[in-house]
């Protein structure tokens, strides 16, 4: 017993990292059906936003959430305005125009703050871990999942509950009927486009005090939102957190028997053999298709 | 008739091409241009086999330099067991190994004592993970974006497989200190006129051995699927099989070029199978022109020319880096099919004017435009 409860805890705080990022590119993607290969690279900015903040101004990581959530978000929405909605019809060249712009802003990030890791600091109140039933566990692991339960479910509030939501879902549906009923398709892709960035640059934030901060860091990042976005399919917020959740926990099991590495790959194959089982994601819905 | 002249004039294309890098030597002996005009035709040869199967069948694999990875480690293995003694440690071990407390020879490092089984391997095993990866991913029906997103998850673990497995592959530092590969009597060092020419002469061979395959039945049908998979699907062809056919022998034609790469820059390292040349690869392809094989294949030669012309220090290549990307959304957005596409547009616009004025009158009609179904 006394093994389980800190692994299921490791496992927890992956698993919410990964689902910040992984609910922003399923939303991208359900949404506008944009691969977004920068997704990684807009939580490498958070992190730098993360690290500059707190050189700069010495500002507390929890303060500095709102601004990278900000800063991120308008990059997202910039990317968006700028490259993305031309391409709209052409699904598999936003792939290769995501990867540009990650190539960009992996470069810009490495000519103004220079290639070497950089640290950013924990917040000092959660250094020390809590004591519960009996049970000690790092007060920052529990942050981190505290703070992507309240992400999820302002994300399932936006999304089933606001006028944005409403609209958002529509345009899903049937992009041109909705048109017609007066939404304006351009605006909602861009702010869904800056939401997920905007996510995804959070996400960045709080792994930066666990890892080092590098300019390509994003990369493993992306490729693990993908395999939850792959295997949860991507029209279900239940599917993503539930896949999250399975590939977080399978990373800290497997890690915790052999190494990191192992881990990832298995939690590969694993993921390539269930997609030859369920083509569609574990999760899938009924959904309109192109 | 005129489809019949665009094709001797491509023929013509692509040997005078040919023709131009095969005689680079006899202009060029300084063995340290030689060596840099072989990795940019090595690059020429892995672009090409991105082209076979982004261009013409429409699989966009992210994760291409995992069989140029592959293949690079197979030659490297062969080359690193004839190392004299003296650098391979005790008992012909790799001296890496020795470094890493290993006291056998593993099993999988056994049969490159003989460069048969290791030119086999170079090419065998990428199309091997190929196969696996496509039996799974094809049959699924999995398509489009989703398998580009397949192939960069394998191109990333398979990288840090070999990197964790230290003990086994020479990790970060990858295998270095090999000998000269020599066959037949001839030796292919690094520097050496005849590694240029075994270069230029492959890929002269596949870009007509990729020529012909593309006119074939087999390649009209991987077209038809790169335009519209489920129409042929209802022709009764099985899309997974052909999918899965040129998705290996992509992998394949890049297990080639890594092991040419090994012979040129005399090491294998994880970094030839990590993203940023992956990422590279994209690039070259969609620059030169990913629906031509010779377009690709120049893309590459071209590209890393002029990045290897102007300079080699950290910050350059830092933002060398930087205008890469820029070129490549340029191009994505703006001439999907790339430059060699420029060429088409020349001909038809000189076509257009041929028949118009044979006809007296501008048609409209005639103009077809040759390229919007590879730009999907």
């Amino acid at each position: 017993m006394n093994s389980i409860i800190p692994q299921i805890s490791v496992g927890l705080s992956i698993a919410s990292i990964l689902l910040l990022i992984a609910l922003g590119l399923a939303i991208i993607y359900g949404t506008m059906g944009v691969i977004n290969l920068a997704h990684g690279d807009f939580v490498m900015l958070g992190a730098y936003t993360v690290w500059f903040l707190q050189k700069q101004f010495a500002m507390n990581l929890i303060t500095t959430l709102p601004f990278v959530f900000a800063f991120v978000g308008a990059v997202g929405w910039l990317a968006e305005r700028m490259l993305i909605r031309h391409l709209y019809q052409r699904p598999l060249d936003t792939i290769l125009a995501t990867w540009g712009l990650g190539v960009i802003m992996q470069q810009a990030v490495r000519l103004l703050a220079g290639a070497e890791l950089r640290y950013v600091k924990m917040p000092d109140f959660l250094i020390n871990p809590v004591h519960f039933f009996g049970y000690e566990d790092s007060a920052y692991r529990i942050f981190i999942f505290a703070l992507a339960v309240a992400l999820l479910i302002a994300t399932y509030v936006l999304i089933y509950k606001t006028e944005f939501g409403l609209r958002m879902r529509a345009i899903t549906q049937n992009r041109d009927v909705s048109r017609c009923f007066g939404i304006n398709a351009g605006r909602v892709y861009a702010l869904t486009f800056a939401y997920g960035a905007g996510l995804a640059g959070i996400a960045g934030a709080l792994v930066s005090p666990l890892k080092s901060v590098a300019p390509d860091m994003g990369t493993g990042y992306v490729v693990d939102a993908f395999l939850v976005v792959v295997l949860g399919g991507v029209h279900s917020l239940l599917g993503t957190v539930a896949s999250s959740y399975v590939i977080g926990q399978a990373d800290a099991v497997l890690a915790s028997w052999s190494d990191d590495t192992i881990a990832k790959a298995v939690v590969f194959l694993g993921v390539v053999v269930l997609i030859r089982l369920f083509p569609q994601g574990l999760f899938a819905m009924r959904v309109r298709r192109s | 008739m005129t489809s019949q002249r665009q094709a001797l004039h491509r023929l013509g294309g692509y040997a005078a091409v040919c023709v131009l890098i095969l005689l680079v030597p006899l202009f060029v002996s300084d063995g340290y241009l030689l060596n840099k005009f072989a990795r940019y035709l090595v690059f020429g040869i892995l672009s090409l086999a991105l082209s076979l199967s982004w261009g013409y069948a429409g699989i966009l694999n992210l994760g291409q330099a995992a069989g140029f990875g592959l293949g690079s480690y197979c030659m490297a293995m062969a080359l690193k067991l004839r190392t004299i003694p003296i650098q391979t440690g005790a008992g012909g071990l790799p001296d890496f190994m020795v470094w890493n407390n290993v006291h056998t020879l593993p099993w999988f490092w056994q049969p490159f004592h003989s460069y048969a089984f290791a030119l086999l391997a170079g090419i065998g095993v990428p199309v091997l993970v190929a196969f696996l990866i496509g039996w799974f991913v094809f049959r699924a029906r999995v398509s489009g974006v989703y398998v580009a997103i397949i192939t960069l998850a394998m191109l990333v673990v398979i990288n840090l497989v070999i990197i964790d497995q230290q003990r086994y592959t020479g990790g970060f530092n990858g295998i270095t200190d090999l000998t000269t590969f020599k066959v037949f009597g001839v030796e292919f060092g690094a520097y050496s006129v005849s590694t240029y020419y075994l270069a230029a002469v492959i890929l002269t061979l596949l870009l007509f051995l990729g020529l012909a395959l593309m006119n074939s039945k087999t390649g009209l049908i991987l077209q038809a699927i790169r335009d519209d998979e489920t129409r042929v699907r209802y022709f009764g062809y099985d899309v997974a099989n052909y999918q899965n056919f040129i998705f290996c022998v992509s992998a394949g034609v890049a297990g080639l070029a890594g092991m040419l790469y090994t012979l040129v820059m005399e090491f294998a390292s994880p970094t030839f199978l990590a993203v940023p040349i992956s990422l590279s690869i994209v690039i070259w392809c969609a620059v030169g022109g990913r629906a031509s094989l010779l377009g690709a294949a120049l893309g590459a030669i071209v590209v890393t020319g002029v990045q290897g012309s102007l300079s080699d220090s950290k910050t350059f290549l830092d933002t060398w880096m930087l205008i890469m990307g820029a070129l490549f959304i340029v191009v994505v957005l703006f001439l999907p099919n790339g430059l060699i596409s420029i060429v088409d547009v020349i001909r038809d616009k000189r076509e257009r004017r041929r028949l118009a004025a044979a006809a007296g009158a501008p048609r409209r009609t005639a103009v077809v435009a040759p390229s919007r179904s590879a730009a999907r």
